[in-house]
């Protein structure tokens, strides 16, 4: 009898000796994979300009419509991006968001990236809108260099449809 | 025009002989790309992307027989070299292959070389999306392109050619549809090429900039994205656009537009096919004077006047008032104590329950759709009576068609007929331009007059005599009355006489008379300078019209081109104090705008209604009348002048917010449909009367006059001395008395359907019909071809009342009223001219404000000789009204004796010294200092 139960509880008490898997989040957080697809970011050039053209790719190719840009036309006294064009709005709807990483591949300019931030709750469904300065990574944290189409004339040019950055 | 056969791809069909390759493809289902070709305009073989193998059927030098194999088919000698289909007419038995590897080679060749020199920036660009450069790239292109991306020709992005349109040249492949739509169509040659090779380039010949009132279309047209408005820049991608069908209020044409929606905003202005009305086109006024729908002055809530200041306040309360004080003052004055003005931009439905409300529970006709100025013409009968024969459509009008236009501007007064006339000419119709100075439609006149000024009334009495001298009245198949006294008014003036009063000679007189006798079909459009000569004007034109035959058919009659979008649906529907809906004229007039103005001050008006007019803003007599006023009502757009006036101010749906029909120049009734939700709590204007006329029925007003008779009389209107029998044989059978509960406005327009004589059948149901699809429709390749210009109009291209006269029911009166002498007491004519970009509230937040002209009054170089007027310098006009200081152009196309100023300028009134439609004014010098 105690034997058949001993043998039952084999297992259990063999973990008890064991490290546990689960973590005490939210003191303890587990690192996400490189490739996760959490909450997203828009993205910079090293020199602080926006890599995000307003246009509209992302919106187009989001299956959930959880997208919203309204783009506006630089001017010289505010370049904004590179290019004649940028987002004046870029919202996104959390909510909304499937995280399926569409709009990352649509993005002409890999201004659009799923990155690691996971934690999206909200008490109020008007928070799940992602305003542009939410999404934004701040101005010292961009990388990579503007092609050099874009940055050497003096003309404001517009990033071709293809173009490795 | 005889069919061919042609085998396209081993398929074998007819198609009608003189058609190009291209289409000829088309019709059988098989695409060519292109880019260059348009079929609007004529082919030019610029792009090379058409390019097919074509063959034809080899002859026998003996017999001039096809040849045959020894299979017994034509021997077809292929062309050595692959032929660009938009250039080559197809032939009896042509080979045309379009597939094969030699057609493939090319077309990847020609687009792989276009894209040498295109920046790929489909991203950031308006065009992306519906641009046919990628679209024909992803159907026939090769997948990449051996060119190296950072060879390409880089430009300075993008160049203003005009305030409207800017031009991105290194998009810009080249095609010169833009070019060609301004030389060949608008008949504004501003565009042209500059440079050659790879720094070849689109530029703007004139100063100002691409000054042209059509500028909009090439954008339209462009088959890249080389062309943008400044209206629609950077605004939206075009996936996001929803389209919502309206129709264009700013002028008499009624172009069908696309409003494309963003969500609830406004992004773009695009045309909408209707070949009855703007074919493929629309005007820059169309295009980018729609920014009013979204301005942020535009009223949002009712307001009403407490304690001296406008305040907001719910609906219910502002209705309430207004019923309340209208109530009162009729029970204590009587309904004619209350006028009311409506606009000629609202709606058939709008105008239709304002008059009914006033008619039926005021008792009042004191009702007008014109401000009261002094400058106001006639009321404009003939346009309706004599107006063109149903089923007219100028698209399909040409040769052996005349048009004559008189005394009218049509590019400042409805800009869209100057393309419909010019398409016309194309087809070989004739085009005479009579008018008093030169006019841009002059250049494309096959006879261009010009009379002196103020004698256009003489001309066309010429003009009647020599027909009368020529056919007599053989023609004259409608019923008429007056032919005698006709004879005998002619009889008083010879051509000879009248050419001298009006300085054409005789026997171009003559030429036109018999011109017009020999077209087959005649259209007689005159505008704003023909009607500011009075009413004896438009009769006299309804009689040469009926003289010779050129009424009651299609494609014949008179096209008048009234101010407003709406005011053909304004007479219609009786929004005048002389005449009931459907012309039926009353034997008591009431008031008219002009006569309200005193009335009120006198008090024998004590309230007004004004719904969309700003009598205010123009005429100090109207401002001190409304001031004077005990209650003034006014639902308008914004808070104008008048409203600022007003005890009670309520917000009115715009266009774009309300469902309604409208009736053009030509008498289309159109339906335009709702684009966007209510500004704040704005109301289509038929629901404010409705809501004014369910709190009348609440206090128990009652109904003011029996309404079940149209009165029969042989009064005329306005006692001008002659009748028009609309009053003694249309018969209206009006109903019970309305429960004032209509839900939709097509419960109205069933309404007017039954009781506006000439509106049967005008229902919301008949109005969606599409009738026959144009060229564009839904077919083979248009998304290719015309991607960007493809507005298949599914909602209904409207339908054309028969005019008054067809079906005899009405007789039409020959008489004439005596031609006056003009007075000579002052030196100039003071004629104002109607400006396509005025003072027009509508076009507040458009980017047209900007080309709105600073007031001045324009003179000939005689004149200015004659009193040492320099340009610039500052001129005092008197007249017997007043005076008023301007400063002063000097202009070659002002004839001498003429004094020329804007029609409608803001800020600014001629009101001052006008006495009538026109002023004689003495002018002179203002020396300063």
């Amino acid at each position: 009898m105690i034997g058949q139960l001993l043998k039952g509880l084999r297992t259990t008490f063999g973990y008890i000796f064991t490290q546990p898997v689960t973590v005490q989040y939210p003191e303890v957080k587990r690192p996400v994979r490189e490739r996760f697809r959490g909450r997203h970011e828009l993205k910079r050039f090293a020199d602080g300009k926006e890599r995000c053209i307003g246009c509209s790719l992302c919106a187009a190719a989001c299956p959930a419509d959880a997208i919203l840009v309204v783009p506006a036309e630089n001017t010289p006294d505010h370049q904004v991006s590179y290019g004649e064009r940028y987002a004046a709005t870029y919202e996104i709807n959390m909510l909304r968001c499937i995280f399926c990483g569409y709009c990352e591949d649509a993005c002409p300019t890999n201004a659009i990236v799923l990155e690691h931030q996971y934690e999206l709750s909200f008490y109020d469904r008007r928070d799940s809108i992602y305003t542009k300065e939410m999404l934004l990574v701040p101005e010292d944290q961009g990388h990579g260099d503007a092609p050099p189409i874009l940055t050497q004339l003096e003309r404001r040019p517009s990033p071709p449809a293809q173009i490795d950055l | 025009m005889a069919d061919v056969t042609i085998t396209v791809n081993g398929v074998t069909f007819r198609v009608p002989a003189g058609t190009n390759v291209v289409d000829a493809a088309r019709i059988g289902g098989i695409s060519i790309p292109v880019f260059c070709y348009h079929p609007r305009m004529k082919p030019v073989g610029m792009c090379r992307m058409c390019l097919v193998q074509v063959g034809t059927p080899r002859l026998d030098p003996a017999t001039r027989q096809p040849m045959l194999g020894e299979d017994g088919r034509p021997v077809i000698a292929m062309m050595p070299k692959l032929q660009t289909g938009c250039t080559t007419p197809v032939s009896e038995g042509m080979v045309i292959n379009t597939e094969s590897d030699e057609v493939q080679f090319a077309q990847k060749g020609v687009l792989e070389f276009l894209l040498t020199s295109h920046p790929l920036d489909c991203p950031v660009c308006d065009k992306g999306g519906e641009c046919p450069l990628q679209n024909l790239t992803m159907a026939w292109g090769p997948g990449n392109s051996r060119f190296d991306y950072n060879d390409k020709v880089h430009f300075e992005k993008p160049v203003h050619l005009g305030d409207l349109i800017l031009l991105d040249r290194e998009r810009c492949i080249l095609c010169a549809r833009c070019v060609r739509f301004q030389d060949e169509l608008a008949d504004d040659p501003v565009l042209g090429f500059d440079n050659r090779g790879r720094n070849w380039m689109i530029i703007s010949k004139s100063d100002p900039p691409f000054d042209s009132k059509f500028s909009g279309n090439t954008t339209d047209i462009c088959p890249v994205g080389a062309l943008t408005s400044a209206d629609f820049r950077f605004k939206a991608r075009v996936w996001e656009l929803s389209s919502k069908p309206v129709v264009c209020t700013l002028c008499p044409v009624g172009c069908n537009l696309s409003l494309d929606m963003r969500y609830d905003q406004l992004m773009r202005v695009m045309p909408r096919e209707n070949g009855a009305v703007n074919d493929i086109w629309i005007c820059d006024k169309g295009r980018f004077g729609h920014r009013f729908i979204e301005h942020e002055s535009r009223l949002t809530t009712p307001l009403i006047r407490k304690g001296g200041h406008l305040v907001e306040a719910s609906w219910d309360e502002a209705l309430a008032l207004v019923a309340e004080k209208l109530a009162a003052v009729q029970s204590s004055r009587g309904g004619s104590a209350i006028a009311g003005l409506a606009s000629p931009r609202l709606s058939n439905e709008d105008l239709y329950l304002f008059q009914k409300l006033f008619r039926e529970y005021f008792g009042s006709h004191n009702l007008d759709h014109m401000p009261g100025s002094a400058a106001d013409v006639d009321y404009d009968e003939h346009g309706a009576l004599m107006g063109v024969g149903k089923g007219t459509n100028l698209m399909e009008m040409g040769a052996e068609s005349l048009v004559l236009v008189i005394g009218a501007d049509p590019e400042e007064e409805a800009p869209l007929y100057v393309l419909r006339l010019r398409a016309m000419l194309e087809r070989g119709a004739k085009l005479v331009v009579a008018n008093m100075r030169p006019t841009k439609l002059d250049r494309s006149a096959t006879t261009r007059l010009y009379y002196q000024p103020g004698s256009e009334l003489a001309f066309v009495r010429g003009l009647l005599r020599a027909v009368f001298d020529r056919v007599g009245h053989e023609r004259l198949h409608l019923k008429h009355s007056g032919l005698e006294q006709l004879r005998k008014t002619l009889s008083d003036l010879s051509v000879e006489q009248a050419a001298e009063l009006c300085g054409v000679p005789a026997e171009t007189i003559r030429a036109v008379a018999q011109a017009l006798l020999e077209a087959k079909q005649g259209l007689i459009m005159y505008g704003a300078e023909a009607r500011s000569a009075g009413a004896g004007m438009s009769e006299s034109l309804g009689v040469l019209a009926a003289l010779t035959g050129k009424v009651g058919k299609p494609g014949s009659g008179l096209i008048a081109l009234l101010p407003g979008g709406n005011s053909r649906g304004a007479l219609d529907m009786g929004v005048r104090p002389d005449a009931r809906p459907g012309y039926a004229v009353l034997s008591q007039r009431g008031l008219g705008a002009r006569e309200v103005w005193p009335a009120l001050r006198e008090g024998r008006v004590k309230a007004v209604w004004i719904a969309g007019l700003d009598p205010a803003a123009q005429l100090p007599a109207a401002r001190a009348a409304l001031e004077a006023a005990d209650f003034v009502v006014v639902q308008e757009l914004f808070l104008t002048a008048t409203a600022k006036l007003a005890d009670v101010v309520l917000p009115a749906a715009s266009v774009a917010e309300r469902e309604g029909t409208y009736t053009n120049a030509e008498r289309r009734v159109q339906r335009s449909r709702q684009a966007r939700q209510a500004h704040g709590e704005a109301r289509p204007d038929w629901q404010i009367i409705q809501g004014v006329a369910q709190h009348l029925s609440e206090l128990s007003v009652p109904v003011a006059v029996p309404t079940q008779r149209v009165e029969e009389s042989s009064q005329p209107v306005g006692g001008k001395g002659k009748s028009k029998g609309p009053g003694k044989t249309t018969a209206v059978t009006v109903a019970e008395p309305s429960t004032w509960d209509y839900l939709t406005p097509s419960e109205i327009a069933a309404e007017i359907a039954e009781r506006v004589p000439g509106y049967a059948g005008i229902t919301y149901s008949a109005l969606a019909a599409t009738g026959q699809g144009g060229d564009w429709g839904r077919q083979t390749n248009e998304a290719i071809f015309y991607d960007g210009t493809n507005y298949e109009n599914s909602e209904g291209i409207g339908i054309q009342l028969p005019n008054l006269i067809e079906g005899q029911k009405t007789a039409v009166s020959l008489g004439l009223r005596p031609l006056s002498k003009p007075a000579h007491e002052r030196s100039l004519l003071l004629v104002s001219q109607s400006l396509a970009y005025d003072g027009d509230l509508l076009l507040r937040g458009s980017l047209l404000e900007r080309q709105i002209p600073q007031p001045y009054v324009a003179l000939s170089q005689t004149d200015a000789d004659k009193l040492n007027i320099k340009p610039g310098d500052t001129v005092r006009l008197d007249s017997a009204a007043g005076e008023l200081t301007l400063s002063a152009r000097v202009v070659d196309d002002v004839p001498a004796g003429v004094a020329l100023i804007p029609a409608n300028l803001p800020n600014f009134s001629a009101a001052a010294v006008q006495t009538g439609p026109r002023t004689r004014v003495n002018l002179v010098k203002v020396v300063t200092g």
